[in-house]
């Protein structure tokens, strides 16, 4: 990789690239853009249209938790990904299983689990600021390229290739069923399947974008970039290229505020898919009156 | 084990209960759906209608037994009571009825196949112009017919229509009925559907089922609808006919 990062930092030099390129970790964290985009963009429409906001949510909470007990486990700092990947599932699949066999609405019983992580995930959090500094936790819960390793970038993308593979799969059974349960019933799909198979995908990529987009605004870019979408797309191809299309200059975004403004990647990259999300908004009404 | 004979009904329902939050939502239901009729469950509102469709399409967890003897295909059609559409939600009509009906996922686009069968289905319910509309903007009479369009592909050996015309206006109604007539000449189709209109479970029903949580009367239309007691459980006349 070292080769590949002096070859592009030549070309940023040479001003054929921004001068950005010329840094290794600027251009492992366009890359990360690079596959985050399609992964979180690609599953956002599915996110707004199955009403899982929410869980999203909670689940960035207790990938939180989940990074508390893998440090405290002895995991490396730069890469806790047992903690968060065992936290995180099994924190999905009591979720799922309480929301299909409870009678309580399903934000409800989600704000329990939101409630329970995030307080287990505070009370550890004090144990593991004994044996770090807290501002290296600090990078997991807003998110900062300066961490992102290349074994990061490798593991992202084989998580995204894996997701973008099993949503292709599934993906009509998925939409109608977000559709209309009881319509994808009729037509032999297995509800509860769908239910778990799409929590899955979903904490397992929102996982592997923690160290860039941050814990507690992880859930932002599962949600925003199809809300923003909805006010422009006609057809279902159009939503879920808008919907990645806006992931990627709100992540592409984020990196140039990073970068310029010296803050953390997570709230940029948030606060450009949030202008977007406003521009496109205005947009809408602006053609409603036209 | 035998197999199912065509004199076999299609559905047989044995000793049926649906507990929710400690009520009993159905208690005790057993009935037999004959092949190729008409079958209307009516009762009041909160009789268990919708519940015992949700039943029969494995939806909801119940005691008892339901037994479907196929024949044919399989397949079940279903015509919901309530279809709610977020207002913004950009899928169109083509996209819907493609779901079903082709393996690449619609958000690659659809297939010229896909494509030729929504315009089929759409012309069947007689909306051939509404394929590239959002879902989010049809009208509650063209979304009912959107249902029943995606219902009627593959030919169902069981269509299950929940309360199909309530909210539509008299002619998307008439429509409706014709067609449903329709189906059941085709001998193919058995029809289990809800109804609160009396006038029209007179026009289509071969055999009636009267549900109050449990059955009241079953037999054929002229039958349960004369005998002494059931009328009053039921609503005295339908909206419409009440304009009239």
């Amino acid at each position: 990789m070292t080769t590949f990062y002096n070859w592009v930092g030549e070309l940023a030099r040479a001003g054929t690239l921004p001068s950005d390129f010329q840094y290794p970790f600027l251009i492992r964290g366009f890359f990360c853009v690079l596959v985050l985009a399609p992964m979180l963009g690609g599953l956002s429409h599915l996110v707004v249209t199955r009403r899982m906001a929410f869980f999203s949510a909670a689940l960035g909470q207790a990938a939180l938790t989940g990074v508390a007990i893998g440090l405290l486990l002895g995991e490396p700092l730069n890469a806790p990904y047992g903690g968060m990947f065992g936290f995180c599932l099994l924190a999905t699949l009591g979720m799922v299983f309480v929301k299909r066999h409870a009678t309580l609405p399903p934000d409800t019983l989600i704000g329990v689990f939101h409630a329970l992580t995030l307080g287990l995930g505070l009370c550890l959090l004090v144990a593991v600021t004994r044996q770090f500094n807290v501002h290296q936790v600090e990078s997991v819960l807003f998110g900062s390229l300066l961490t992102v390793t290349d074994g990061d970038l490798a593991l992202l993308l084989v998580v995204g290739v894996i997701v973008f593979a099993l949503l292709i799969w599934q993906y009509n059974r998925l939409l109608l069923d977000s559709l209309s349960p009881p319509l994808s019933a009729a037509s032999g799909s297995d509800s509860a399947f769908l239910e778990y198979f799409f929590a899955l995908l979903l904490t397992v990529s929102i996982v592997v974008s923690l160290k860039i987009i941050g814990a507690l605004l992880v859930e932002a870019l599962v949600v925003v970039p199809a809300a923003a979408a909805r006010n422009l797309a006609v057809g279902t191809r159009n939503y879920l290229v808008w919907s990645v299309v806006i992931a990627f200059l709100a992540g592409a975004g984020g990196l140039v505020i990073s970068t310029r403004l010296l803050v953390p990647t997570g709230g940029a990259v948030v606060l450009a898919v949030s202008a977007i999300f406003f521009v496109t908004l205005a947009f809408r009404r602006l053609g409603r009156q036209g | 084990m035998t197999e199912a004979t065509a004199d076999d009904p299609l559905v047989g329902i044995e000793h049926l209960a649906v507990i929710r939050n400690r009520e009993a939502i159905l208690d005790n239901v057993s009935l037999q759906i004959a092949r190729h009729q008409l079958h209307v469950l009516v009762g009041p509102n909160g009789a268990g209608k919708s519940t015992l469709l949700s039943a029969i399409l494995g939806l909801i967890p119940f005691s008892g037994r339901i037994l479907l003897n196929w024949q044919a295909s399989g397949a079940i059609g279903y015509v919901p009571q309530t279809f709610v559409v977020d207002a913004t939600l950009p899928v169109t009509v083509e996209d819907f009825l493609a779901l079903t009906r082709q393996r690449r996922p619609i958000c690659l686009g659809l297939t010229r196949g896909a494509r030729q069968t929504v315009h089929r289905l759409l012309e069947r319910v007689a909306l051939p112009e509404i394929a590239r509309r959002p879902l989010a903007v049809l009208s509650g009479g063209e979304l009912r017919r959107v249902l029943l369009a995606h219902a009627l592909d593959p030919e169902p050996e069981l269509l299950l229509l929940d309360e199909p015309t309530a909210g539509l206006d008299e002619g998307s109604a008439a429509w409706l009925e014709d067609t449903l007539k329709v189906i059941r000449q085709s001998g193919r189709t058995t029809v289990v559907m809800a109804s609160h209109d009396l006038e029209q479970v007179r026009r289509l029903a071969d055999r009636v089922t009267v549900l109050d949580r449990r059955v009241v009367a079953q037999g054929s239309t002229d039958t349960v609808l004369t005998k002494t007691g059931v009328l009053d459980l039921l609503p005295s006349q339908s909206p419409r006919a009440a304009l009239r």
